[in-house]
């Protein structure tokens, strides 16, 4: 397989009632514009390090913001006292484990560290 | 990166106390100013007392910050070119650079007790009109989320005047060196002491948010003087939807502004019977309505954006009438975003007064009264006809570090002196003037 960067995946918990999302509600709830899933349910998004190139691919292709766009985003959303970033995490597997834990998080991670903990919401290619 | 951690309350509320009050002495604040920092304090330590922390959410302390390190660079030395009516300094005339019209340091202290209550404090040190850099607070106060829709805040809060109002001051959210000195340099004001409502409405891809203010500000201008605006009330919407934003926003403030050269103008000015009065009560400036009203629009879609903005002032006072706008276009190769803006602002008020009307009267007493003519028409010099155009490009050369250079053609109109200070007698109106600026603009 060739440096799979292509794969990700938008995953919540296996104990989350949410079966698909589309990216722009994948985008509101990372870009702290909207607090919960479409059914209610609280949702708190969860990253992948920054720097990184999960990261960074997720928000080009979620949000169309290059890394520096989404800092100068959540700058003025600081900085307004609108919102804060979401919290990290420093892997795939990291996230993995964080989010088949907790049913209101979400977050993204490689498609080869999937497993039947966490259920993928989202395909991102 | 941004720091956030979650820590035991006796430990984060004593910093607290000591960050503040260093603030408060620092700022020599008044006792109104005390008091409203006693109350964020309280409220602190409340909060504190019910903090709780689940892991995952987003209770607990942070400190963020944002700063600017400017230079700009203008070889005309019959004027200074300057960006603010609250900033001394001034490019050109009294010295060929400047450091004094970009910079600045920003410090923000967050705190979330619960998915209900959280406070802020944002301290800004920049330079002020006596010169020094003392850090002043621009930020303090506690907001309460009635409903995931709908939150309340009371304290120092940022005026939403225009689209990039509420974070002027952090260049690194911001494509320009500084925002267009026409339109932004119309409302030099970004606090008001109050409280405000927000209310979101979303529905599928159109967000919508409406927030009302109301509440008052005093800015101390030196040798005692200030700046008073009071019913300071105002409305903002903005709508998003996809990519692009728009943004409506009207205010209204009693403004009264003491300044002892004026108070002594205005005072002669009136022992010239009842035309003095008139002239007096048209151009003082002693609760004074003033309104302002904009609209803002931009467009985002990641590879280029536009933004434009078109305001409009009233206020019944020697500050003038304007109507000011601006367009920016930009376009992102990498890291480096090149822009072009071009901003105008006309004055819709007289910028010439006859002043009174002299006949008849005895020789040393016309001699005064063409004086007071003479200094009122150089007041109203200052109300602000103006246009730039300016080319820039801002290069994102690190994470969280932003440099920007920007030339800008500046071309005062009308026989106003636009945002020219301290003219020496070669000024000319409409001779034009370039000022180039390079800020590196970063946040922590």
């Amino acid at each position: 397989m060739p440096a799979a960067a292509a794969d990700l995946v938008v995953i919540v918990s296996s104990k989350n009632p949410v079966a698909a999302l589309r990216t722009e509600q994948v985008a509101d709830i990372f870009l702290g514009q909207v607090g919960h899933f479409p059914d209610g349910g609280n949702a708190i998004a969860l990253d992948q390090a920054v720097g990184s190139a999960q990261r960074d691919e997720f928000y080009v292709k979620v949000t169309a913001k290059s890394p520096a766009l989404v800092k100068a985003y959540w700058s003025k959303m600081i900085f307004t006292g609108r919102g804060q970033p979401p919290r990290e995490a420093p892997s795939s597997t990291a996230i993995r484990k964080l989010v088949a834990d907790n049913p209101a998080l979400i977050g993204y991670i490689d498609r080869s560290a999937l497993d039947s903990s966490v259920k993928p919401v989202l395909m991102l290619h | 990166m941004f720091f956030q951690q979650s820590a035991n309350c006796p430990v984060t509320t004593t910093v607290a106390v000591i960050d503040a009050s260093a603030i408060a002495s620092a700022t020599s604040a008044s006792k109104a100013a005390g008091l409203r920092l006693s109350v964020l304090l309280i409220g602190l330590a409340c909060a504190a007392f019910a903090h709780a922390d689940d892991g995952m959410s987003k209770q607990g302390w942070s400190l963020q910050g944002f700063g600017s390190a400017g230079a700009a660079y203008s070889n005309n030395t019959d004027a200074d070119y300057v960006t603010s009516a609250l900033k001394p300094e001034g490019v050109g005339a009294s010295g060929r650079w400047s450091t004094g019209l970009d910079t600045r340091l920003g410090a923000q202290l967050n705190f979330t007790a619960n998915n209900k209550w959280s406070a802020v404090l944002q301290v800004v040190s920049e330079q002020h009109l006596d010169r020094g850099y003392r850090p002043a607070v621009e930020w303090a106060n506690i907001k309460y989320q009635v409903s995931p829709d709908l939150a309340l805040r009371v304290g120092r809060i940022a005026l939403p005047m225009f689209l990039a109002a509420d974070y002027r001051k952090v260049g690194y959210a911001f494509p320009w060196a500084r925002t267009p000195v026409e339109l932004y340099g119309g409302i030099p004001l970004t606090s008001s002491d109050g409280i405000d409502a927000t209310y979101r409405f979303n529905r599928g891809a159109l967000k919508n948010v409406t927030q009302g203010f109301y509440g008052r500000t005093h800015q101390a201008l030196p040798e005692g003087s200030g700046l008073e605006a009071e019913r300071l009330a105002g409305f903002t919407n903005t709508t998003e939807y996809g990519a692009a934003s728009v943004r409506l926003s009207m205010l209204s403030a009693d403004v009264s502004i003491d300044v002892n050269v004026l108070r002594s103008f205005f005072g002669r000015l009136r022992q010239f019977g009842p035309q003095g009065a008139v002239l007096a009560d048209r151009y003082d400036l002693n609760h004074k309505r003033v309104t302002a009203v904009s609209i803002g629009a931009s467009y985002d879609p990641g590879r280029w954006f536009v933004m434009g903005e078109l305001g409009r002032k009233q206020t019944h006072s020697l500050l003038g009438d304007t109507t000011a706008f601006y367009a920016t276009a930009g376009y992102r190769l990498g890291n480096f975003t090149p822009y072009l803006t071009y901003a105008r602002v006309r004055a819709d008020s007289a910028t010439t007064e006859p002043g009174l009307n002299l006949a008849g009267f005895p020789p040393a007493a016309a001699g005064a009264g063409a004086v007071m003519n003479g200094y009122l028409n150089a007041l109203l010099k200052t109300v602000r006809a103006q246009r730039t155009i300016s080319l820039g490009a801002r290069w994102d050369c690190m994470t969280d570090i932003a440099l920007k250079l920007q030339l800008d053609h500046v071309t005062p109109q009308d026989g106003s002196q636009g945002s020219f200070a301290h003219l020496r007698p070669g000024f000319r109106s409409g001779r034009s003037v370039n000022v180039a600026s390079a800020v590196l603009d970063f946040v922590f």
